[in-house]
């Protein structure tokens, strides 16, 4: 597959995402339903999700510099980051407005907390995958 | 990048070979972008933005006119 480090980065970020925040959402899905509902008991697993996050971004940016060129990013991979960031961003607002809505309702903190999380979470994902099919399809 | 029937067509391929079987990365380098860009733009999948095809007409020392045509639904 041809691809640019721009868009290996986007593939790094998603599967960063993915394993990372995408496994802390399961976990947290699992606490939630057998009535975990103290926020600091989220803490240890979140962070152990960012640093997985963290450490899948460092590792595959450094093999992606080592296996190819570091080219910057030019105004294809501008276009492609600003048009699919367009596409996705409502996803987050829908989130921020679901989270205000449940705090109106008294909806206990930890599920407006994970709202929040699931809908940041949706929106990056859905622009790395809109990034993605920019890239392969032709923007 | 079709719309409204429309799309822009460019020679850069016959016009990389015409200059010594040029790369698309030596043209990318030419031009400032990377090489998957001119990858894109040689294969339709994207329409440069001005600046970027006048420096590559500028490349090739050919007017813009030579390098990309706008084609029409009606040709």
């Amino acid at each position: 597959m041809d691809t640019s480090f721009e868009e290996k980065s986007v593939w790094i970020q998603l599967v960063g995402l993915v394993v990372g925040l995408g496994g802390y959402l399961i976990v947290a899905g699992l606490m939630l339903s057998k009535g975990v509902g103290a926020l600091p008991t989220f803490v240890p697993v979140f962070a152990v999700a960012i640093i997985l996050v963290v450490a899948i971004n460092i590792a595959g940016h450094v093999v992606a510099a080592i296996v190819s060129r570091t080219d910057e990013a030019d105004e294809r991979d501008r276009l492609i980051g600003c048009r699919a960031d367009g596409r996705s961003s409502w996803i987050l607002g829908v989130g921020v407005i679901g989270a205000i809505m449940a705090l109106i309702l008294s909806v206990d903190g930890v599920w407006v907390a994970h709202l929040l999380l699931l809908s940041l979470f949706g929106s990056e994902v859905a622009k790395d995958v809109l990034q993605i099919v920019y890239y392969r399809r032709g923007i | 990048m079709a719309r409204s029937g429309a799309s822009i067509r460019n020679q850069i391929r016959t016009l990389r070979s015409r200059h010594g079987e040029m790369t698309q990365q030596q043209l990318a380098d030419h031009v400032g972008v990377a090489r998957q860009t001119v990858n894109a733009i040689e294969g339709g999948k994207y329409s440069p933005s001005l600046e970027v095809a006048f420096r590559i007409a500028h490349v090739f020392g050919e007017p813009l006119e030579e390098v990309f045509q706008f084609i029409t639904a009606a040709g």
